[in-house]
């Protein structure tokens, strides 16, 4: 029969699924193998995505985050980021959906500095109507370390 | 004799005009042609940086944004992606990442990314599938929904 421009439909022809019997199987040996992995010991540097003061931020050991507003911890004090949405090595990524377990990561930070920001102006100005505002608006900062990050070999 | 009020010739005068004039002209140093000398031309120019500067403090959130998702685009084309159906698959699969993150992703850690790419492409797919199909097909492994409690 020859083809006309009704034969086929006009969106494009989508692939079949692979079996789900076979993809579990797949599925199970792929999370076996990470697992395998992660006991060894066999990542280098992690990194994570850690959702923090309202922001999400993507984080290694002993690098410096710093965020826009005021911690209720003194400097010095050891914190634990929970809320991990990612965490990757150079082989493997844990995406979660959206969190991961808190039984699978372990993301310890250090509060180092807690200042204020410099001097922002703000200036609201009007023109022929003679009218001006200046204020000075100074943010509190906290700055911090993260120290490590853990992962357990936990998975199913 | 006692002088209960001032003398009417003697007035008070300004003794820290220089130190007043100084604190705007700081702001106009890095300016170009008379206004970076002259305080008359340097208030008004001044004012108008101080006001442009808060007004930008709030467009630099948008074109922030703006520069994300082209990055976003750019780097899902090359793993043969749109935008909007890499976005809108993630969100399904229930994988809520920013785009200043996932730009930072496709920057630095591009098999990170590219492991995401391929898990909107799949997810895309089921949802086709299950609307097209629309019997008793087995429902899409990647579209089950995750509940926390």
């Amino acid at each position: 029969v020859a083809k006309t421009s009704l034969t086929s439909p006009p969106w494009p022809e989508v692939p079949k699924l692979p079996d789900p019997v076979e993809e579990a199987k797949y599925h199970a040996e792929v999370v076996q193998k990470v697992n395998g992995l992660i006991s060894a010991g066999q990542y280098g540097r992690l990194f994570a995505v850690v959702h923090f003061a309202s922001k999400q931020w993507k984080v290694t050991s002993e690098d410096l985050i710093m965020m826009d507003n005021v911690l209720e911890a003194e400097c010095g004090d050891r914190i634990r980021l929970e809320k991990v949405l990612l965490v990757g090595a150079d082989d493997f990524t844990l995406v979660g959906r959206p969190l991961l377990g808190k039984d699978l990561v372990r993301v310890e930070a250090t509060v180092i500095e807690k200042t204020e920001s410099w001097p922002k102006i703000h200036m609201r100005f009007r023109k022929k109507h003679n009218y001006q505002r200046k204020r000075i608006i100074m943010n509190p900062q906290t700055v911090l370390r993260i120290n490590t990050i853990e992962i357990y070999p936990c998975l199913s | 004799m006692v002088v209960l009020s001032a003398a009417r010739w003697v007035r008070s005068r300004l003794s820290d005009r220089f130190w007043r004039v100084q604190e705007v002209l700081k702001y106009a140093r890095h300016f170009r042609g008379r206004k970076n000398r002259c305080y008359k031309l340097a208030v008004r120019s001044v004012r108008r940086a101080f006001v442009r500067s808060t007004k930008a403090r709030r467009e630099k959130k948008r074109f922030l944004r703006a520069l994300w998702i082209t990055r976003i685009e750019a780097a899902s084309l090359e793993h043969g992606l749109k935008y909007p159906a890499f976005i809108g698959n993630l969100l399904k699969s229930q994988v809520e990442l920013n785009r200043k993150v996932l730009a930072d992703l496709a920057i630095y850690e591009p098999k990170t990314f590219k492991s995401l790419a391929a898990l909107a492409q799949r997810r895309r797919q089921e949802g086709f599938l299950a609307a097209l199909g629309d019997g008793k097909e087995p429902e899409g492994i990647f579209s089950r929904v995750v509940h926390h409690h």
